[in-house]
């Protein structure tokens, strides 16, 4: 029991991991350093249009999610 | 402000609310019912997936959204987005460990996050030091929300109505429906006050901008900022104290901080499968934040000596728009701060009558529901209410150390969720060690080289949590199997 942890047991599992993590990166130092420019966006300033992109990749990777976990029919 | 059809809206909204609240226990609900933790403290598990995402929304969307947040953005600039990102990832943290907590709950009987981790542990102790201490922060957080409410009552009357006759009366009306008709209100309302919320907020930020540029594209705020004030759209911000090591361990902090209401929220639903529909659209409530924001930019050419950064919409709304829409403000920010401060109250009485009281006092099921129920009054009116109107000025530092210890329990929820080996003493160290840090590094020397004081506090709390769970007993094989048979249906991996 000592060296066992709970980590994905599918491909599609693996990817959704990745995917978390590559949201959570995303929003928080270093890549919001690349974004750190007092430019504007489609009249929005670039950092507003890059937090709002990271919150709206969060629903499409649930959306994926949901697929994933309803067709392997697990809870 | 002469007018009275802003304090006219602003307790119409309250009426409606309370109306909403009362007529949420339903006509088949008798008082027996709601007599029991499991109708009174999670609705009977019934909740659908709008209801749960307008549920979640608003009890995440507090006063802060609609003050705080264009005061920051007032006084600091983009760096106040950090919050929608953090919000967003909350979702995540709900689509994955939300359907799990509820089927603990389903097959368990659990009612509260401290009965989990009780259960978990096998430790009625540890249970009831998380319930006591996140009670702390709970109620730091209730009472902020609650100066919110009254502060609004007081703007709104022209000053009419004083602060402590506010608090008494904004109290009073969540204490009537919240007593009558428990999670079931709470979810009716924040229902209600979501809508409502999103529809202000946009209304506003849609006439501030129309206001203050002409038209109705946020455009023309932005390009007046880019060429005056260009530090306000980037970190660290205008007052270069948001450095991407604060925005980055802010966020992580923010999001493994599971707090107890939440917990409550998730066991309400009616499925595993409604809690992760709703927190998969959970994030698109987000854009209620952007208007808000907006007018705080707008504030920053508009109104440039202001003295309470917090205040920015409210004077700005006073000064430019219709009566009408400054009433409509003022029952949208009422919303957000009663929807958030309810859930806390709520979770507070439940959590201390079901981890607290029960175990001590060897009360039965049905004692402890009706408990539960009454327990809501002393705690609004002997301790929210005095609090409140006496705005100690540590408030919040009690809500940053008692917010800093939501994180800190975090070792109890690994071990919940993703390593069987924890241990009830590993998890109580980590705890301790990491509450100690956390408060040292929030009053004695604040957030040290810009990382957020919770980090630091999870980053001894943790390898202490691994080594003692390895040099001390393993909680009893088969509850870890019980719940391990949720957490990893599919089993295990070996790590080495």
């Amino acid at each position: 029991m000592r060296r066992l942890i709970v980590l994905p047991t599918s491909r599609a599992g693996w990817g959704l991991l990745i995917a978390f993590v590559a949201l959570v990166i995303a929003g928080t130092w270093p890549v919001i350093g690349l974004v750190n420019r007092a430019t504007l966006v489609m009249g929005l300033p670039l950092m507003v249009v890059w937090s709002y992109l990271v919150i709206f990749a969060c629903v499409a990777v649930m959306l994926i999610g949901n697929h994933i976990v309803e067709r392997d029919d697990h809870e | 402000m002469n007018s009275p059809w802003p304090l006219l809206i602003t307790l119409t909204y309250v009426a409606i609310a309370m109306v909403i609240g009362l007529r949420a226990r339903g006509a088949r609900a008798n008082r027996a019912d709601m007599n029991s933790l499991e109708e009174w403290g999670v609705a009977g598990r019934s909740m659908g997936p709008i209801t749960l995402y307008l549920l979640i929304a608003a009890g995440s969307v507090s006063a802060y959204t609609f003050m705080g947040a264009p005061g920051w953005a007032y006084s600091k600039g983009v760096a106040v987005f950090y919050v929608a990102i953090y919000l967003a990832y909350l979702a995540l943290v709900a689509w994955y460990f939300g359907p799990k907590v509820w089927a603990f709950g389903e097959k368990f009987g659990h009612v509260t996050q401290a009965s989990a981790i009780a259960d978990r542990y096998q430790s009625p102790a540890l249970g009831a030091l998380a319930a006591l201490v996140m009670a702390i922060g709970s109620v730091a957080y209730a009472v902020l929300q609650t100066i919110g409410s009254a502060y609004i009552l007081f703007v709104m009357s022209g000053g009419l109505i004083p602060i402590w006759l506010g608090v008494v009366l904004v109290l009073g009306c969540i204490a009537v429906y919240l007593y009558a008709s428990g999670q079931r209100a709470i979810g009716r309302t924040n229902a209600f006050q979501g809508v409502l919320m999103l529809i202000v907020a946009w209304a506003v930020g849609l006439w501030a901008v129309h206001s203050a540029t002409g038209g109705l594209s946020f455009a023309g705020v932005f390009e007046r900022i880019q060429a005056d004030h260009s530090e306000f759209l980037t970190l660290p911000g205008a007052g270069w104290d948001m450095s991407f090591s604060f925005w980055t361990t802010s966020i992580i902090v923010s999001m493994f901080s599971f707090m107890p209401p939440v917990w409550t929220q998730w066991m309400s639903a009616s499925s595993a499968r409604t809690i992760r529909r709703s927190a998969t659209w959970l994030p698109t409530y987000y854009i209620v934040i952007l208007p808000m924001v907006v007018v705080g930019f707008i504030g920053i050419f508009s109104l440039p000596e202001l003295a309470r950064a917090d205040t920015v919409v409210l004077e700005y709304a006073m000064q430019h728009l219709p009566v009408v829409l400054v009433g409509l403000l003022g029952a949208g920010t009422l919303a957000a701060s009663m929807s958030s401060s309810e859930p806390f109250i709520h979770s507070v009485s439940l959590s201390l009558s079901k981890d607290v009281l029960q175990p001590v006092l060897k009360l039965s099921d049905g004692v402890t529901g009706k408990l539960a129920r009454l327990l809501i009054l002393p705690i609004m009116f002997l301790v929210v209410a005095p609090l409140a109107i006496a705005e100690p000025g540590s408030l919040v530092m009690i809500l940053l150390v008692g917010l800093g210890f939501a994180s800190q329990v975090l070792p109890a929820f690994i071990g919940m969720f993703f390593w069987p080996r924890a241990s009830r003493l590993g998890v109580m160290a980590g705890i301790v060690v990491g509450f100690l840090i956390t408060v040292a590094f929030t009053t004695l020397w604040p957030h040290p080289l810009g990382v957020h004081a919770g980090f630091w506090g999870l980053m001894l709390n943790l390898p202490v949590f691994v080594a003692v769970s390895l040099i001390t007993p393993a909680t009893r094989a088969e509850v870890v199997e019980r719940f391990f048979r949720i957490a990893a249906p599919r089993g295990f991996t070996r790590l080495g």
